[in-house]
């Protein structure tokens, strides 16, 4: 059986937070393991890369909070970072090498472009480049209102 | 140093791959998407993807912030269109501009693009020094100016062989800098001799070349 020692969950305030971080918080808890929640803070060009952006400092502090709640009610502590970089997968993949985790957990919401059902750009980047086993966690169809 | 390189071709990746390996953070603006994608997957997020020639691309690639400009694309107009937006409308603090034509230098500097680089121009200058030597090889040329830096072998039969620097008549404004004698640089004074095999290095106005390269070779 796979008992990830090191979970890696990339958070961004999307309605499956909640999900992968308390699905991440038994794993880790049945091996005896860690969790670590990032916040990716995507900074534009325009700016550099250590740009202070407090607005999106806050929103991520919240969001953040919450992961560390979520992980509360499986009484599992959780390290949290807000990161800033200029692309989401980018930085996932990076910190995944950097922290050496088994899993990384993603979870997304489900959309659609054009009609057709669209992943967007990290979870293809993160699938493709990360070293370690992705668990890709996506709502359920029609979870919420207007899909 | 932020530096952003217009033109992901061979030319724009090779550079953006030595700057980063620099430590430069760098950004590739390419129209192609699918060369864009080939640059990404070999160094990584700093690759965006529009034509660099339009305004509203060079501002979300942060061009108001950039240290330096590069337009390396395979096309003499948009890198001028290039440079000319990033300076003027964004104010990049420097912009380099790829000539593939020499003869568009003059264009772009009277545009105010002052820093090309012409692959041809390199190319002619190697080739220029390989020709036969008693003629006066231009090493280079110094930025904004008319002054050339320029290479004269002295040959046997030479009439300046055996004489004082000071016994040569240089047009005016001339001077011999350097003389390469052997593996030795020196630095002439008026009682110098020249020797045959000497190489003389010396600083001329393109319009005493002429004069020069008679009072140096007697041509």
């Amino acid at each position: 059986m796979f008992n990830p020692k090191k979970i890696l969950v990339p958070v961004n305030g999307g309605p499956q937070d909640a999900t992968v971080v308390a699905l991440a918080s038994q794993l880790a808890k049945r091996s005896k393991g860690q969790v670590y929640a990032i916040y990716v803070i995507e900074v534009r060009r325009t700016l550099p890369l250590d740009a202070d952006l407090p607005s999106e400092r806050q929103e991520a502090d919240v969001v953040l909070d919450g992961v560390e709640h979520a992980a509360e009610e499986w009484d599992q502590e959780v390290e949290t970072e807000i990161l800033q970089a200029r692309d989401v997968g980018t930085a996932i993949v990076e910190e995944a090498v950097e922290a050496n985790v088994d899993l990384i957990l993603l979870g997304i919401s489900y959309r659609r472009k054009f009609g057709e059902f669209d992943l967007g750009r990290t979870v293809p980047y993160v699938l493709k480049n990360a070293p370690c086993e992705v668990w890709v966690c996506r709502e359920q169809i029609g979870d919420r209102s207007g899909r | 140093m932020y530096v952003i390189v217009a033109g992901g071709g061979k030319v724009g990746f090779y550079l953006a791959k030595e700057l980063v390996e620099h430590g430069h953070e760098v950004l590739v603006v390419e129209s192609d998407a699918r060369r864009a994608a080939e640059i990404e997957a070999q160094l990584g997020s700093i690759v965006m993807c529009g034509p660099a020639d339009e305004a509203r691309v060079l501002r979300d690639a942060g061009a108001e912030r950039a240290d330096l400009v590069c337009a390396v694309t395979g096309d003499d107009e948009d890198n001028l269109v290039i440079c000319q937006v990033a300076k003027a409308r964004f104010h990049a603090s420097r912009v380099i501009a790829r000539i593939n034509n020499p003869k568009n230098a003059e264009i772009f500097h009277k545009l105010g693009i002052d820093d090309t680089v012409s692959a041809t121009d390199v190319v002619l200058s190697v080739i220029e020094q390989e020709l036969p030597r008693q003629h006066l090889i231009p090493l280079l040329r110094l930025r904004h100016t008319d002054v050339e830096v320029v290479e004269a072998i002295v040959e046997e039969g030479s009439t300046i062989a055996g004489r004082r620097l000071r016994d040569v008549a240089l047009p005016k404004p001339c001077t011999i800098a350097v003389i390469l004698r052997d593996d030795a640089v020196i630095f002439p004074e008026p009682d110098t001799p020249i020797l045959i095999g000497d190489a003389l290095i010396a600083f001329t106005t393109s319009e005493n070349e002429g004069p020069l390269r008679k009072a140096l070779l007697g041509e």
